[in-house]
């Protein structure tokens, strides 16, 4: 007699067979002992499963007994709102608004961020550069049919947060000149009467700009020279950069030297080892350099901002002089209209012949290396600091439920989050140099860019902090509130660390990384379990 | 199966407080879903514990699974058993879990000619249930590849019909079984049981 294989008996006590087969195997079994045997065999195995599968034998999760969030978010949800303005206060008051007096002090006035973005980002430029309709009706339909994938893939949420991000590129990143010029050779020379009636971008060893550019000049290479005449910006990262002819908009420079003898008609602004101002230099706006050395022997309109090694000064500034660095030379020519400050260790050297309005302030050495509780104020401070860190978290907690527990289990992990965080802050200081170089917008975009980070920064002491505040209680609390108890425990402990003598500053930096690697493993783990095709 | 702790009542009356809430939730109302959640919640949690590796993600995964569910009560068939459709969800949010993760390690596919066409012997096979209790089966569960825990954790737990564990693990239909018997052989071999339900005895049919 033929028995019956596995998979036909399986299915049919699985009631999967159909009629003729299932009547077969009956009959079949009414006879044969050996296939009886095992169906009984199979229907145990399937008792076994299923008692195994559907014994209690472990209890369930306190905190998933209750409904998460259902009772804490009216409360929370008042409490946050009101001390998120004191810490949005606390965020600007400290961090940004000081930022922003400095570089209008040198300058770079400030206006309103929000609307500058607006009106001098992306989006503005390129509307007026588009004059093609059809263009614009592409662009509709591709940003519609985009739109329409991406909702059908992913959440409503995410979606939304990854518009939201990609228009804030958009309003961050700089317009990729429309409809640029671009030169890419060994040599590159615009000889004088020549004239480009775009923006100009060059990538060659050497590059000569004696002609025209009606428009931005872009440059890499190792040596460039603008002796003609450019309309907007210049920007330059490369070896050499010497500009002796005229520049109506600023000059921005990554370069070992820079020399400027030309006519500038708005701000100089400098990363570079030598940076000098030649006597024939006038340049119409502010100067910022950073680097080693800087002589400047020209007439500058506005203020000038400096953090550089060794500075000579011979020529003229009409504003405001802020410098730090060791040393600082005034020569006899030099005639300085506004009052300057001076942080260094060392005296600055005064020549007897120099034109100075007020005498130079000295300020020590970067007044404080490390923080400290002097006054009540500081103390206010910094409990208000304390405060709005633990508001975030309360936020987050209550907010992102989710998320807060899957990058806290992070942080737990913390080789891996270190190392991520370590890496997303320097790709984060390498793009802020560039953007500060190559955007037009100049340095309002940037500091946008920088509201970006600094929240997911202050976030970061969230999850330290409450990793930290789980690892001392010692109690794998799940509810909220012991959760917001070892929240506000780390987080004390976060902020006293910040008064430990120069250690501080670098735990706090370690913070950063830590939490912000924490963060993001966290957000790419969530957008990777959470688009999901729901057949339900 | 006796034994099984259902977590859908049976009773016309519960199925209809179901109704009645699912219907209030669907309205908004906070209290129904609370009653809704802590009804269901255990049951989703042990379902997540049996098919994802750790506890952590368990409770990861019950919780996401609630907020989807929540979200997605309107389109929840009110024809259909609440905790059937409860589970499907979860099926698919657990199978999607592993899979972004890249824990599966068995075949996409399985060919029909894997089909395994043994009779084995019954005598062995019993012994080495009879062998086995709960907590070594649930260990031997764990080391099973993805899939395979997967479906006998939607058939044996969760109650599936074969439709829906083809629609989850993305299979034809027409595989579901093999699957399943794949994964009770993978079992038996997990539970050091090498040759003893294998084609030892019996002859093809």
């Amino acid at each position: 007699m033929n028995h019956f294989d596995e998979m036909t008996c399986l299915l049919y006590l699985e009631g999967q067979l159909d009629a003729a087969r299932e009547e077969d195997l009956t009959a079949h079994t009414a006879q044969c002992g050996d296939c009886r045997a095992l169906l009984q065999a199979l229907q145990r195995e399937t008792h076994l499963l299923s008692s195994a599968l559907t014994e209690e034998n472990e209890p369930i999760p306190a905190h998933l007994l209750s409904e998460p969030g259902q009772n804490q978010i009216p409360w929370a949800w008042i409490i946050s709102l009101g001390l998120a303005s004191l810490c949005s206060y606390a965020v600007w008051t400290f961090g940004i608004e000081p930022w922003q007096e400095e570089l209008s002090a040198a300058g770079f006035n400030a206006q309103h961020i929000l609307s500058l973005l607006v009106f001098t980002g992306a989006f503005w430029k390129g509307w007026s550069g588009m004059i093609n309709t059809i263009q614009i009706i592409a662009l509709i339909l591709f940003g519609g049919v985009a739109f329409g994938v991406l909702r059908r893939r992913l959440r409503q949420r995410t979606t939304v947060a990854l518009v939201l991000s990609i228009l804030t590129l958009g309003f961050v990143l700089v317009q990729p000149a429309g409809a640029a010029e671009v030169q890419h050779k060994e040599s590159y020379t615009l000889t004088k009467g020549e004239v480009v009636h775009t923006d100009l971008i060059v990538a060659s060893g050497t590059a000569q700009i004696n002609g025209t550019v009606e428009g931005d000049l872009i440059a890499f290479g190792s040596a460039i020279t603008v002796s003609g005449h450019v309309t907007g910006d210049v920007i330059v990262f490369g070896n050499q950069l010497r500009v002796d002819g005229t520049v109506d908009g600023n000059v921005r420079a990554g370069c070992n030297t820079v020399v400027i003898g030309g006519n500038i008609g708005k701000n100089v602004m400098t990363f570079s080892n030598i940076f000098e101002l030649v006597s024939s230099a006038q340049v119409g706006g502010g100067v910022i350099s950073m680097g080693n050395q800087m002589t400047m022997d020209g007439h500058v309109h506005r203020d000038v901002l400096s953090m550089v090694s060794q500075t000579v000064i011979d020529g003229a500034v009409d504003g405001r002089i802020m410098l730090r660095g060791d040393d600082l030379s005034i020569g006899s020519t030099a005639e300085l209209a506004g009052p300057v400050t001076f942080q260094s260790r060392n005296q600055p050297r005064v020549a007897d012949g120099a034109k100075l309005a007020s005498p130079i302030t000295l300020e020590a050495e970067p007044a404080r290396r490390y923080r400290r509780l002097n006054s009540v104020r500081d103390v206010v401070h910094e409990l208000l600091r304390y405060g709005a860190a633990v508001v975030i978290g309360l936020i987050l907690l209550t907010v992102l439920p989710g998320f807060f527990r899957v990058a806290l289990r992070e942080t737990g992990r913390y080789g891996v989050s270190i190392g991520i965080g370590a890496l997303a802050l320097m790709t984060g200081v390498v793009l802020l140099f560039v953007g500060f170089m190559l955007l037009f917008v100049g340095v309002r975009t940037v500091l946008s860019t920088f509201l970006v980070y600094i929240p997911l920064v202050y976030f970061a002491q969230v999850f330290v902090g409450a990793w930290l505040g789980g690892q001392l209680l010692r109690k794998n609390a799940q509810a909220s509130g012991a959760m917001l108890g070892q929240l506000a425990l780390g987080l004390l402990i976060l902020h006293a660390l910040r008064y430990i003598p120069y250690a501080g500053g670098i735990i706090w930096l370690l913070i950063a990384m830590w939490g912000t690697g924490a963060m993001l493993i966290a957000l790419h783990r969530m957008l990777r379990t959470e688009p999901i095709a729901m057949a339900a | 199966m006796e034994g099984k702790q259902k977590p859908e009542p049976a009773t016309a009356a519960e199925q209809a407080v179901i109704r009645e809430r699912i219907a209030r939730a669907r309205a908004g109302d906070a209290d129904a879903w609370g009653e809704l959640y802590r009804q269901f919640a255990p049951a989703i949690f042990r379902f997540c514990r049996r098919a994802v590796p750790t506890r952590e993600d368990a409770e990861d995964a019950t919780m996401e699974i609630f907020i989807k569910v929540r979200e997605k009560l309107s389109q929840y068939d009110a024809a259909r058993p609440f905790s059937a459709w409860l589970y499907k969800v979860s099926a698919n949010h657990c199978w999607d879990l592993l899979r972004r993760r890249k824990v599966r390690q068995d075949l996409e596919t399985g060919e029909i000619e894997d089909l395994p066409l043994e009779h084995p012997n019954p005598g062995q096979l019993d012994q080495l249930i009879e062998k086995r209790n709960n907590e070594q089966v649930r260990r031997a569960l764990d080391k099973l590849p993805a899939r395979a825990r997967m479906a006998l954790v939607f058939r044996y737990y969760a109650d599936m019909n074969y439709d829906e564990i083809a629609e989850s693990l993305g299979v034809r239909r027409a595989f579901v079984g093999v699957v399943l018997l794949r994964a009770r052989h993978l079992l038996r071999d997990a539970l050091g049981a090498r040759g003893a339900a294998e084609r030892a005895a019996g002859g093809a049919s």
